[in-house]
């Protein structure tokens, strides 16, 4: 690997189960999550590799096999011929409950598994975190919390102390502010691209924590020193990505993507997690209250980063909803109607970006020669 | 429906547009509240406070039943609203946006007091939500767990088990729930909530129940089907969306009690009954002569869909103490139970096997992408036990995109090839 920190960024982006085979090799139990609201802390602080599965272009032959055609996002697709396929050495699986498409993927594996019990699948467990914002929510997501831990001390055969989940979170918060300083390259006179930015904060999900803070913050020094690009400034949103194709498609046609609300992007990190009381609690808190998901309820609540974003040095907005989507296509006109009325121009994708044909991409390149060239201070 | 054979079915219609009738003039004129709810939440606790409610998805049947939801989505596609999100959950939704440019069945919903829905897929919050606002009035959620025990074959379990089989975090959250729901209703309804008023209700569902129990044993054993399935829905439906009213426990036993007459009389729905098929799937709303199209040529007589079975299966709670407990174990699994693995598929071929059935017709639903789920384990589940199946793609409210004449055509070769 290169010893510039922004090409082993880039590299672990592109290589996201790297670091973690080298630590299974080494005979650290790899723990797969399937989305930013399993806490990473509580699966490091059980002396195991937590690792965000993340999808890939191989064949999803399982997923062609038990997965209705259609209905299951690619990622959720690709998660499941992963798991399937064996080709990760998981130890076990952590999957949560935000989305519905995760908690069919929990009992899709869990029903392949029973049928096929010579696959010697990984064993799955569901992280039943709820999203909606009641007391009676938040009281059984603390509890499934708790829960969580001991079915964590179970698979690593260890028992978790109060010190080990805090020096986890002292860890993770380092990369937290890590990613907020690359982050910050991208807000007022942006200095990063979309495609950059991606693949620097993307590895936060996949390296040690530790690790990544090291390399995050000398990247983030290195490209302190870059010009302020201008371009149209474009905050993407709808359907979550792990992929920077979207990004790359944009940025090809002169955009500059800034922002997505998407736990892939400026999202990644959120707020640090509280280092006062008790370090499970702390934990349930972040995941519950500052973790962005399909789930959260009520609108005002989920749209309230987008909102102010928004607002927030954005000359225009891409939403992406893909001809699978069936859930935040009920978000749109809301959103829309909101930027429409403080008039932030807004582009409306339904392809997949891979595939997109020359007219969409007029479309889009058309769309973005009508936004203002020059970032405004 | 074009035909009528039990003359419960006929009792069965009017009493819903009588029912409906009322509700309106009710609302109207003495302003007496009534809630709009989706199927799988807890009517019970509405009904024991005396507040009338609508499901949503009875009533989206009724807006398709009538041809008015290809104009509905177009009212919603015209809002921004994308041709690919879920149809059946959304259609009242879209009766509500279209205002008087749709003219609703029956005179249209009067506005609610609330609306509440279970969160079971991530679609039904918004859902909701959009359609309170547009209503003027309050969503009240109900959060739905996660299961993650699932022993097999629930069903010989949910009756007297419910505690250990739908596991007590789950059902705890439920009543939390239910209680915010409870003070919601209290301050509607303008009185208090009656605990035992709870669980005598209970105990006439229970009793109507095992009303529907008996009858689907007299279709299980009976030589020929006494019954269309098509007649088992509106009649089941019927009494289900009232469940435990005097009305509804009294139909159930009038329903059970025709269809043994039938039986003893040796009188069957379709007298040249050669296959027995199931629909496995929600009911095509906008084609329900699609069901007995089969009958004249092949003698295929669809007897069995989800509406009669689940209700001795899924709604039998045992051990009433806490009536409350029971009633959120009633609930709290109905997805799982009906759409997803392990449970839907094992479920499934348990019914088949029962009730002797040739063939399977499953539907892939695919104007409810949320409810596709679990199709395909269903369909090996079938095919592993020797019941061929055949998958459609239909929506069930939409008709923009059904050719019926094609899909029965398809069906045709199905049976010629596979079941004759």
């Amino acid at each position: 690997m290169a010893t510039d920190p922004i090409a082993q960024l880039g590299y672990l982006y592109q290589n996201p189960m790297s670091e973690a085979l080298q630590a299974s090799a080494s005979g650290v139990p790899l723990v797969g999550i399937t989305s930013n609201t399993v806490p990473w802390e509580l699966i490091a602080s059980a002396g195991m590799y937590p690792v965000m599965l993340r999808s890939d272009d191989c064949a999803t032959s399982f997923a062609d096999e038990f997965m209705e055609p259609q209905i299951f996002l690619p990622r959720i697709r690709s998660i499941f011929d992963q798991i399937l396929s064996g080709r990760w050495p998981l130890r076990a699986v952590i999957i949560p409950r935000t989305s519905e498409q995760e908690y069919k993927l929990f009992l899709y594996v869990r029903e392949v598994s029973r049928q096929y019990p010579e696959k010697h699948l990984p064993p799955v467990y569901l992280y039943d975190l709820p999203h909606s914002r009641s007391q009676d929510s938040r009281a059984y997501g603390l509890k499934v919390t708790f829960a969580l831990k001991a079915q964590l001390e179970a698979i690593g055969g260890i028992s978790i102390g109060a010190d080990e989940i805090a020096a986890s979170i002292v860890e993770s918060n380092a990369a937290r502010s890590a990613v907020r300083s690359l982050v910050a390259l991208r807000r007022g006179k942006p200095r990063i691209d979309g495609c950059l930015a991606l693949s620097l904060i993307g590895p936060f999900w996949s390296i040690p924590r530790k690790n990544y803070t090291e390399l995050a913050w000398e990247a983030a020094a290195k490209l302190q020193a870059q010009a302020t690009l201008n371009r149209p400034r474009i905050l993407v949103k709808g359907v979550s990505m792990d992929q920077s194709t979207l990004h790359g498609v944009l940025e090809s046609c002169g955009a500059l993507v800034v922002s997505e609300d998407d736990w892939w992007g400026e999202g990644s990190a959120g707020q640090d997690i509280s280092t006062a009381g008790d370090p499970v609690a702390a934990c349930f808190e972040k995941y519950y209250s500052d973790s962005p998901g399909p789930r959260t309820f009520p609108a005002s609540v989920a749209d309230s980063w987008f909102e102010d974003r928004s607002r927030d040095g954005i000359d225009g907005v891409v939403f992406y909803l893909p001809q699978e989507d069936y859930v935040f296509g009920w978000d749109y006109p809301r959103q829309k109607n909101f930027l429409d009325a403080l008039g932030i121009p807004n582009l409306l994708i339904r392809d997949d970006p891979r595939q997109l044909k020359t007219p969409e991409l007029s479309r889009v390149q058309s769309w973005l020669e009508q936004l203002p060239k020059v970032v405004q201070s | 429906m074009s035909e009528k054979q039990l003359a419960s079915t006929v009792q069965a219609s009017a009493h819903q547009k009588e029912w409906f009738s009322q509700l309106r003039r009710d609302v109207f004129e003495k302003q007496m509240p009534y809630a709009i709810v989706q199927a799988d939440m807890p009517f019970e606790l509405f009904q024991a406070m005396g507040i009338p409610t609508v499901s949503n998805q009875w009533w989206a049947a009724l807006i398709s039943a009538k041809r008015l939801a290809p104009q509905c989505f177009d009212e919603l596609n015209a809002r921004g609203f994308h041709h690919g999100l879920c149809h059946y959950c959304s259609l009242p939704l879209a009766c509500t946006l279209a205002g008087s440019s749709v003219e609703a069945p029956w005179g249209g919903l009067p506005k609610p007091a609330l609306i509440s829905a279970r969160l079971t897929c991530d679609c039904i919050q918004r859902v909701f939500e959009i359609w309170a606002h547009a209503l003027g009035t309050q969503f009240i959620p109900i959060e739905n767990p996660g299961a993650t025990e699932l022993p097999p074959c629930w069903w010989e379990l949910s009756r007297h088990q419910w505690e250990k089989l739908f596991e007590a975090r789950r059902l705890d959250l439920t009543v939390d729930q239910f209680h915010v729901l409870i003070a919601a209703l209290e301050r509607i309804a303008g009185r208090r909530f009656e605990l035992d008023a709870l669980r005598q209700l209970m105990e006439s569902v229970n009793r109507q129940e095992e009303y529907f129990d008996q009858a689907r044993q007299l279709i299980c054993s009976a030589p020929k089907a006494p019954v269309r399935m098509t007649e088992q829905i509106t009649n089941v439906m019927a009494a289900q969306w009232l469940r435990g009213t005097e009305w509804a426990v009294e139909h159930a036993k009038r329903f059970r009690d025709e269809i043994r007459n039938r039986v003893e009389a040796g009188i069957a729905a379709c007298p040249q009954e050669k296959l027995r098929l199931m629909w496995v799937g929600a009911g095509l709303w906008h084609d329900t002569d699609f069901y007995t199209s089969f009958e004249p040529t092949y003698g295929a007589v669809f007897v069995w869909s989800m509406y009669l079975a689940f209700g001795p299966d899924g709604y039998i709670r045992y051990g009433l103490s806490d009536p409350l407990r029971a009633l959120a174990s009633r609930v709290v699994s109905m997805n799982e139970q009906l759409h997803n693995p392990p449970w839907a598929n094992e479920w499934i071929v348990d019914q088949a096997e029962k009730h002797r059935i040739n063939g399977a017709i499953v539907l892939m639903p695919s104007g409810t992408p949320s409810a596709v789920s679990g199709t395909l384990f269903i369909e090996r589940a079938l095919e592993k036990a020797h019941i061929p199946v055949m998958t459609i793609e239909a929506d069930v409210v939409d008709s923009r995109h059904w050719d019926g004449q094609l899909m029965r055509k398809k069906v045709a070769k199905f049976i010629e090839e596979r079941l004759c």
